[in-house]
């Protein structure tokens, strides 16, 4: 077996996630983002994507990274989550690539005990490391605060 | 002289030529000629001014009946001719006045008018005695030129007596007087040729002075002009930048719709496979076009920086030539302050 996976960058590192979880890709620079007050810090605010109204997170602050302007090449990468869609921002949307089972190696147990379990395994791409993430479980947590 | 000749061809008219000066140039003969008269007058002696070959400049002064008749005769003349030559060889040979004793037992001079070692006349000077004269003497000259005897003896007797320091000394304030007017008159000459070369010399620096000063504003008003074409250069330079942002953003649109094409065909499973290819090929493209795009952007940097380099240079070009205009209105200055003086130094020499 084999996943097709897009890969994301923020700052040097790479994260994957399933292509087949994907709705698409937007240019953060196109959309106006209007924040949600007395929300959790990880949601970025709300963005109006052709009528529909759409939640988005932001993975910097998530993964407690530095937090850093917008650039001009950041992306909404929008994923389908428990039936609807909602975006999280990323520095840039790499690459697609392909993994076969072999070079993904799951996640140990340790990671999963601290995190909500939202990091999959990691895949090994010649020198390249991917942090392979499931968007079912990583905005789990406020999903569930906003509803 | 000599620096004036090598320095400028033109200026070779203007040096005195010393081998063609004659007396007159050199003095004022109606004022010779009236020095001359009353000298003569005053001393008693009678004098004449002759050119170097013998011809007379001035007209005789106080010649005695005596000479007057001696010159009566062609004989008479002739031999007049030949002592005055004599006389006036002996001067020119020593430089000095000589005095000697004419064909007609008078006693005469010869005072040599030297310029730079050149003679360029002689006064001719005496008719005079230095003792009582023997009539015999004259009567035996008389019969040789020709001349009535009587008439010969009579006129030596109204010859003048003068002791031989006095001839000595008249023949000498002659020579330095005339010499001195000549070596005067002469260094005056000298004065205005300088001058005149002098003048001649500013004249030409002073249009050189105008040229540059015209070339040097002609070359202002051009380096201006390179540096509004060159500043031009970039202006269009920036829009080649504007156009690279769109042709980036173009770039940045086609992956995302290749990225999103991808998404689509992972999607459509099986059958989506043939598009994931052509998704990937489009990503391929977009990534191409950045990287052109990348490229051009260098290459207009470096265009920039090269310009600005230029529109530096110019300008340094613009200051150097400020500081050499700067440089001629000096000179020029200094040249109008020479050509004054030079104005004064030609008055001085053309004043008499």
């Amino acid at each position: 077996m084999s996943v097709q996976l897009v890969v994301f960058a923020l700052g040097t590192d790479e994260y994957g996630i399933d292509i087949s979880t994907i709705n698409g890709i937007l240019r953060a620079k196109k959309f106006k983002i209007q924040s949600l007050p007395d929300t959790d810090k990880s949601i970025e605010g709300i963005i109006n994507l052709r009528g529909q109204i759409n939640y988005i997170f932001n993975l910097r602050t998530k993964f407690n990274l530095v937090k850093k302007e917008f650039l001009e090449e950041s992306k909404f990468i929008m994923l389908n989550v428990n039936g609807s869609t909602t975006g999280c921002i990323v520095d840039e949307v790499t690459d697609i690539v392909k993994l076969d089972d072999q070079d993904i190696q799951l996640a140990p147990e340790f990671i999963n005990t601290c995190n909500s379990s939202y990091i999959t395994g990691i895949g090994k791409l010649e020198d390249r490391m991917i942090i392979i993430l499931d968007p079912q479980k990583i905005f789990a947590k406020e999903i569930n605060m906003i509803e | 002289m000599s620096q004036y000749q090598k320095s400028d061809v033109k200026s070779t008219g203007n040096h005195v030529d010393l081998s063609a000066i004659k007396l007159a140039d050199v003095i004022d003969l109606e004022f010779l000629q009236s020095f001359q008269d009353d000298f003569a007058k005053s001393v008693g002696l009678a004098s004449v001014t002759v050119d170097p070959d013998g011809n007379p400049v001035t007209k005789p002064s106080s010649y005695t009946r005596f000479c007057d008749c001696t010159h009566s005769t062609e004989s008479g003349d002739n031999r007049c001719a030949e002592s005055h030559r004599k006389g006036g060889e002996e001067a020119s040979r020593t430089g000095k006045p000589v005095i000697y004793e004419c064909h007609a037992g008078l006693i005469d001079f010869a005072a040599p008018i030297m310029l730079e070692g050149r003679q360029i006349g002689t006064i001719l000077g005496g008719q005079v005695l230095t003792d009582v004269p023997v009539d015999a003497k004259y009567r035996k000259i008389a019969k040789e030129i020709g001349v009535d005897e009587e008439v010969y003896v009579d006129a030596v007797q109204e010859i003048r007596k003068l002791s031989r320091d006095s001839i000595e000394s008249a023949a000498n304030v002659l020579f330095i007087v005339a010499n001195s007017m000549s070596k005067t008159a002469y260094q005056q000459r000298k004065l205005r040729t300088a001058s005149d070369t002098l003048n001649d010399g500013l004249n030409q620096v002073s249009a050189t002075m105008e040229e540059l000063a015209a070339s040097a504003t002609d070359i202002s008003a051009n380096q201006a002009r390179l540096n509004a074409e060159i500043t031009n250069v970039n202006t269009v330079t920036g829009k080649i930048d504007e156009v690279m942002d769109f042709i980036k953003d173009i770039a940045d649109e086609t992956r995302l719709l290749g990225l999103n094409a991808a998404i689509e065909a992972a999607r459509a499973g099986e059958a989506g496979l043939g598009f994931g290819v052509v998704a990937q090929e489009i990503r391929k493209l977009s990534a191409d076009s950045k990287e052109t795009v990348g490229k051009i952007r260098d290459l207009t940097s470096i265009i920039k920086e090269s310009v600005d380099k230029t529109v530096r240079m110019g300008n340094e070009t613009t200051s150097t030539i400020e500081q050499q205009a700067a440089a001629i209105e000096e000179v020029t200055a200094s040249v109008q302050e020479i050509t004054s003086l030079t104005a004064e130094l030609n008055d001085l020499a053309n004043s008499k």
